[in-house]
């Protein structure tokens, strides 16, 4: 360094140790020359201790048979051989015990004699690298969170709702792929009403960060089902709001299981009314219809007084059938359980449906029975009283005649299925739900207890009862009671 | 065949409706409201059959069943309720010794022939 003044040359050594950096220059045997005052930081060493010593045994000390010392150390000779700068990175434990990420760039100095010397620039890299690793880490996290989890979804989208990620989880939620929904409005996983309330919920997540809703989103086939929404901001490197994250749950299974609480708490409500209500209502209607009957039986009647006591009676027969079917809902206390075959029970209450004055002229019934048909332990009349109402409403849904079908069959090795299916005017999509509810009746005489009645019992058995049903093409319901 | 009734309903316009409708069919009825005077009445008199209201108040149908089997008296006793039918009820009756059982909510014509179909299946029993 004779070519600087000596002004120069302090400014430069000034600069040399101030340099966040530490610094070596070897001489062309690998001997430190010069060091500057950050190296020592490095090395624990004072700079007295570097100087004049081999580099690699400065580095790594002079018994170090690390593999990395070897690493770097042909690193350095291909910088040499062939006058190039090569970097090198590396852990180093510095003087306080410490491991640092070092990187190192290697810069060979030639002048017209050949090799001069080696320049060695180390920056520490510690504090970068354990942040990438933090990023690293928090990937890894989330991709082991999705992969593990299958009834979430995960979507995030910019602050104009449209959707920019589609995570995973959400093409099996809502059956659109990703290529499909990728950049197009988030308002298509929801359905039509719920449209409007996007504005809310983001404006909800900027003011706490995070909101929680029971939804329902919309599926590409477009039925709806209920998921737990959570929404929270999400925030690029810098802080700064870019979009939000939905976390969709699908909570079907439990809506389905609180609705079927509800429902037999509900039922169980009504069935105590009902026990209650029917004596005190059966001794007056007893009276009425007595006395009525005891008129009609007289000759001195009017024909108009006598078609006004008609009416009273039939009346008042109409409530006592009300109160006799609450009480056949309600009751679950008296069964006389005995094996059942199912194709006798069905066979029987069709021999009933004459009696009960449906018209079967009109209807073609077609059985199909499983011959090897197990048996299920049940009570008679409660069986009867199921097919008998399931009859009763398929003929009442096929006014102008049609065909009832009635299948039976073993499943899964666990059930006796039964499937009725007329050929009649449907169930609107709307009563659905409603159909198994006590007092639901779209008919004028319908007292609705029927198919409640039904379900009690089915359920009470530990089976099961559902419908498919068509508008106009017909209705089929499917009732699975276990093996005995 | 006309019998000897005892009709025991805590509500008159039932209990006189069946005495009525009894006495349509030839019967010699009497009416009371009550269990204990139901036991009274029966202490006085012979009845053939006794037509009981199984939820009473005061003393229940079921305890003048049993007061009734206690004196050993062998009349025919036909339970009644407002209610459906009740196996409970039904089991218990049977065991105090009933002979049939008769719930309000059929329709009068089934209920009066249920009776007479008790009654003459009780009588020819006992004749045996």
């Amino acid at each position: 360094m004779k070519f600087f003044t000596k002004e120069a040359e302090n400014l430069c050594n000034k600069l040399i140790d101030n340099a966040n950096a530490f610094m070596f220059y070897l001489d062309n045997k690998g001997e430190i020359t010069m060091c500057n005052k950050k190296s020592e930081d490095l090395t624990g060493l004072a700079r007295k201790d570097i100087l004049n010593k081999n580099w690699l045994d400065v580095l790594y000390g002079s018994d170090s048979a690390d593999i990395k010392k070897q690493m770097f150390k042909s690193v350095m000779e291909d910088s040499v051989t062939y006058q190039r700068n090569n970097n090198f990175e590396g852990l180093f434990r510095d003087s306080s015990g410490r491991d640092k990420f070092i990187s190192w760039n290697i810069t060979p100095i030639a002048s017209d004699r050949g090799h001069d010397g080696t320049l060695l620039i180390g920056n520490d890299l510690t504090l970068l690298k354990a942040k990438e690793a933090s990023h690293k880490k928090n990937d890894d996290i989330l991709s082991n969170i999705f992969a593990s989890i299958k009834e979430y979804a995960l979507y995030v989208t910019n602050l104009q709702g449209k959707i920019t990620y589609y995570g995973m989880g959400s093409e099996v939620m809502f059956g659109w792929l990703k290529k499909e929904i990728i950049f197009k409005d988030v308002n298509i996983l929801y359905p039509e009403e719920s449209r409007n309330s996007l504005p809310f919920i983001f404006e909800q997540v900027n003011i706490s960060g995070k909101y929680e809703v029971e939804i329902e989103l919309v599926k590409k086939e477009g039925f709806s089902f209920p998921v737990t929404l959570t929404v929270s901001k999400f925030l690029n490197a810098e802080g700064k709001l870019k979009g939000y994250i939905f976390i969709a749950k699908d909570i079907t299974e439990r809506k389905k299981l609180e609705y079927q609480i509800f429902q037999a708490e509900k039922l169980a409500a009504i069935g105590q009314l009902a026990a209650g209500m029917a004596h005190e209502i059966n001794n007056p209607i007893f009276v009425i219809s007595g006395r009525a009957e005891m008129l009609l039986e007289g000759t001195d009647l009017s024909q108009e007084a006598r078609k006004d006591i008609e009416i009273i009676n039939s009346q008042a027969d109409r409530i006592r059938k009300l109160v006799d079917s609450l009480l056949k809902f309600s009751r679950h206390n008296s069964k006389q359980l005995q094996e059942v075959n199912i194709n006798d029970t069905i066979e029987g209450v069709l021999s009933l449906i004459g009696y009960h004055k449906l018209p079967s002229h009109e209807v073609e019934i077609n059985k199909d029975f499983a011959l090897d048909l197990r048996p299920v332990k049940a009570d008679l009349n409660q069986l009867q009283e199921v097919f008998l109402n399931l009859f009763i409403n398929a003929f009442q849904a096929m006014p102008n005649g049609g065909r009832l079908g009635i299948a039976t069959k073993n499943i899964n090795d666990k059930f006796v299925e039964i499937q009725v299916g007329d050929t009649g005017v449907g169930i609107d999509s709307k009563h659905l739900k409603d159909i198994f509810m006590p007092f639901f009746s779209t008919k004028k005489e319908g007292t609705g207890l029927g198919l409640p009645i039904c379900y009690n019992i089915v359920k009470d058995y530990g089976g099961d009862m559902f419908v498919v049903t068509q508008l106009n093409k017909g209705t089929t319901f499917t009732v699975r009671l276990p093996f005995a | 065949m006309s019998y000897k009734v005892l009709v025991v309903d805590d509500e008159a316009p039932v209990r006189e409706l069946f005495g009525e409708l009894l006495k349509k069919a030839k019967c010699d009825v009497t009416c009371v409201g009550a269990g204990e005077e139901a036991l009274c009445v029966f202490s006085e008199h012979n009845f053939d059959v006794v037509l009981l209201d199984i939820k009473l108040v005061g003393m229940s149908g079921l305890d003048v069943l049993k007061k009734l089997r206690e004196k050993k008296n062998d009349a025919v006793v036909v339970m009644m309720t407002g209610f459906g039918y009740d196996d409970g009820l039904i089991a218990k009756s049977k065991e105090y010794g009933c002979s049939g059982y008769i719930g309000k909510n059929m329709p009068i014509s089934q209920i009066m022939s249920s009776f007479h179909m008790f009654v003459s299946a009780a009588k020819e029993k006992g004749k045996k």
